[in-house]
C-alpha cells in the first residue's frame, strides 16, 4: 500500500477516516473501467467460440473458431458490403459537413451583410428538429425524389449542421484581430484567407468536428432502417439487425452475432482512441 | 464583433458561402418539419394515399388514448432513471479520474470509449450478456443472489435492462464533460477545503457538484434528449416495445405508427409532441446551463 502523500499533520486517529489513499483510488478506477469494458471483452471472447461452446455458459476461454466467425460475417452475411456502405456514408458526411460549415462560418464571422443575426438564428434553430420530428415527410421526400436505397438519402439530411457551423464560428472568433487586419491590408481574398490562415489555425477544431461527425454518422440506425430496404445498400448498424434475425434459425449463432457487433464497433472506436485529444477539446469548447 | 475585424462586405459572396448550408437546412430540415405540422392536422387512410382534414383530431385521440398516455408516462420515467443513473455513476468515475492526476489520460480514454459505442452494438452485446438463459451475467447473478432474470416476459425488468444499456452507453459522454468541468475549478478552492480536512466524498457533494452545476444541468438536458430520441435501436433490437408495452417508448410507437401501420397523420402528430419536448429541453438548456449543445446533429 502506498503511504499517505498529503498528510502534513500526521495523526493516527484522523487517518482512520481520512481520504482513501492512492492505491485505493487507482484500484477503484481500474475496477470501474474493467466493469465498463466487460461486455465488450466477453463479446470478443464469445466471437471466437463455436455455437456449442457459447451454449456452455461459463466457458470463458478463447474458442475453437478463431477468427472464422469474423470471416463468416464478412463473407457469408454481407458484412463487408455493410461496412463499406457505412464507411462511404460516414466519409461523405464528414467531408461535406466540414466543407459546408467552414464556408458558412467564414461568411458569418468575416462578412458584413444584412440580417446577420437572423441568418445565424435560422441555422441554430435547426437544433430543434432532430430526425424523429420530421421523419415521415423526410421519408416521403426521399421517395418522391427517387432517392430511397441510395447514398443520397443516407447522407443528404446530415450534410449540414448547426453544431459544426457554431463550432467553427467560435473558433474563427477566437483568431486574433491583428491577423485579420494584416490579411485585410494585404488585400487577401476570402478563399485564400480561409485556406491559408483560417484552416491551418483551426486544425484541432476541424479534427474534433470530424471525429464527432464520423462517430455520429457511423452509429445512425433509425434513418437507414427507414430509408434503405435493399440489403446491398444497407449500413452495418442495421446489418446487425439482419444478422440477429438470420442467425436465429435453430440454435442462435451467438459467436457470429458477437463477431458482427465487434466489427460494427471497431471503426468509431479506433477513431476515438487515435483522435481523443482534439475530440475532448472540441466537445468541451462547445459547452462554454 | 467590430467592423474592423470584418474585412469583407460583399453580400453576394456571403450569400454564396451560406447557400449550400441554407439549401440543405431548408430542404431536409425546415421543409419536412413544416410538412410534419401540416400532416399532423390530417387523417391519412389507405397507406397514406388519402388525406382528410381532421384539425386537432389526431392530438385529441393521442391525448385521450390510454396506450399513448402510458407510452408518454414510461418514457418520462425512463428518462428520469437514465438521467439519475448516468449522472451518479459518471460523477463517481469522473471524480476518481480527476483525483489521480498521474495517468489520467490513459484512464480517461479507457473510461470515455462508450462515446463511440453504437447504440445497436450496445443493445446486441447486453442482449447476450444479460440473456435470460445464456447470459454469463445472468448465470452468476442467479447463482449469487435470489434474483431471477426473466426480462423477455417481465415488463419492469425489461425497462430496467434498457436503462442499464443506455446508462452504459452514455457514461463516456458524461465523463468527458464532468472531468473537464472538474479540471476547470480553481485549485485554490479545493486546496482550502482539503486543508480543512473534508473527506474525499464529502468534498464531491459539498464542494465540487455545486461548482459544476452548469455542466450538470447541461448533462441532465442532454441525457433526457438521448432517452427520448435515441433509444430506438435498443427497443427495436432487445424488446420490440414489450413485454405488454412496458418498453413501448414514444420514439418506438412513432416508428410503428408511421412505418408499420401507415398512420402518417397520427405519427406526425406524435412528431409535433416530440418537437414540443425538445423545445422545452433546449429552453432549459439556454436558460440554466451555459452554451447549447447537440453534438453532430
Amino acid at each position: 500500500m502506498a503511504t499517505e502523500t498529503d498528510t502534513t499533520t500526521f495523526d493516527a486517529g484522523k487517518l482512520a477516516h481520512r481520504l482513501p489513499d492512492d492505491a485505493l483510488l487507482h484500484g477503484g478506477i481500474v475496477f470501474a473501467i474493467l466493469l465498463m469494458a466487460s461486455p465488450l471483452l466477453l463479446a470478443i471472447i464469445m466471437s471466437t467460440q463455436s455455437t456449442t461452446e457459447v451454449y456452455q455458459v461459463t466457458n470463458l476461454g478463447l474458442g475453437s473458431k478463431g477468427l472464422s466467425n469474423y470471416s463468416d460475417a464478412l463473407v457469408n452475411y454481407d458484412f463487408s458490403t455493410y461496412m463499406l456502405n457505412s464507411f462511404v456514408m460516414s466519409v461523405i458526411v464528414v467531408v461535406g459537413k466540414v466543407t459546408l460549415s467552414l464556408f458558412a462560418a467564414l461568411a458569418l464571422v468575416y462578412y458584413r451583410f444584412p440580417y446577420e443575426r437572423a441568418v445565424f438564428m435560422f441555422i441554430l434553430l435547426t437544433l430543434l428538429l432532430p430526425v424523429p420530428v420530421r421523419i415521415v415527410p423526410l421519408f416521403q421526400l426521399m421517395a418522391d425524389l427517387g432517392w430511397t436505397n441510395s447514398l443520397l438519402a443516407l447522407t443528404g439530411p446530415y450534410i449540414a449542421s448547426a453544431t459544426a457551423v457554431f463550432l467553427f464560428r467560435q473558433q474563427f472568433m477566437g483568431i486574433p484581430a491583428s491577423l485579420v487586419e494584416v490579411a485585410r491590408l494585404d488585400g487577401v481574398g476570402p478563399l485564400t484567407f480561409l485556406f491559408r490562415v483560417l484552416i491551418p489555425m483551426s486544425r484541432g477544431m476541424i479534427a474534433g468536428v470530424c471525429v464527432i461527425t464520423f462517430i455520429y454518422t457511423w452509429n445512425q440506425f433509425l434513418w437507414p432502417l427507414v430509408v434503405v430496404t435493399d440489403k446491398s445498400s444497407q449500413v452495418v448498424q442495421v446489418g446487425i439487425r439482419y444478422l440477429q434475425g438470420s442467425a436465429q434459425a435453430g440454435l442462435t449463432q451467438w459467436g457470429l452475432i458477437m463477431a458482427g457487433a465487434v466489427l460494427a464497433l471497431l471503426p468509431p472506436l479506433v477513431v476515438l482512441i487515435v483522435l481523443h485529444r482534439p475530440l475532448l477539446r472540441t466537445l468541451t469548447i462547445q459547452q462554454k | 464583433m467590430s467592423t474592423a475585424t470584418k474585412p469583407y462586405d460583399s453580400t453576394l459572396q456571403a450569400a454564396l458561402l451560406l447557400l449550400p448550408t441554407a439549401a440543405v437546412l431548408v430542404a431536409f430540415l425546415y421543409y419536412p418539419a413544416l410538412e410534419t405540422f401540416r400532416l399532423s392536422l390530417y387523417e391519412t387512410l389507405f397507406l397514406g394515399q388519402r388525406q382528410t382534414w381532421t384539425g386537432l383530431g389526431n392530438f385529441v385521440s393521442l391525448l385521450t388514448s390510454g396506450v399513448y398516455q402510458y407510452s408518454f408516462f414510461i418514457t418520462v420515467a425512463f428518462a428520469a432513471v437514465v438521467v439519475f443513473g448516468t449522472l451518479g455513476v459518471s460523477l463517481l468515475i469522473g471524480y476518481l479520474i480527476f483525483s489521480v492526476d498521474v495517468r489520467s489520460s490513459v484512464y480517461l480514454v479507457a473510461a470515455i470509449w462508450p462515446y463511440a459505442l453504437p447504440p445497436a452494438v450496445a443493445a446486441i452485446l447486453l442482449n447476450f450478456i444479460l440473456h435470460p438463459n445464456l447470459g454469463i451475467f445472468t448465470h452468476y447473478l442467479e447463482l449469487l443472489t435470489p434474483l431471477t432474470l426473466d426480462w423477455f416476459n417481465d415488463g419492469p425488468q425489461a425497462f430496467a435492462i434498457l436503462a442499464v444499456v443506455v446508462i452504459w452507453k452514455q457514461l463516456g459522454y458524461n465523463i468527458i464533460f464532468i472531468v473537464a468541468a472538474l479540471n476547470n475549478i480553481p485549485e485554490i478552492l479545493t486546496e482550502n477545503a482539503r486543508i480543512d480536512g473534508v473527506g474525499r466524498f464529502r468534498m464531491l457533494y459539498k464542494v465540487y457538484v455545486p461548482m459544476i452545476a452548469p455542466t450538470m444541468t447541461f448533462l441532465v438536458v442532454m441525457n433526457t434528449i438521448y432517452a427520448f430520441f435515441s433509444t430506438f435501436p435498443l427497443v427495436d433490437l432487445m424488446t420490440s416495445g414489450g413485454p405488454s408495452d412496458a418498453t413501448n417508448f414514444l420514439i418506438f410507437k412513432l416508428y410503428r405508427d408511421a412505418f408499420q401501420f401507415n398512420s402518417l397523420g397520427l405519427a406526425s402528430a406524435q412528431s409535433v409532441i416530440l418537437f414540443v419536448v425538445v423545445s422545452i429541453l433546449m429552453y432549459i438548456q439556454l436558460r440554466f446551463a451555459s452554451g447549447y449543445g447537440r453534438y453532430g446533429g
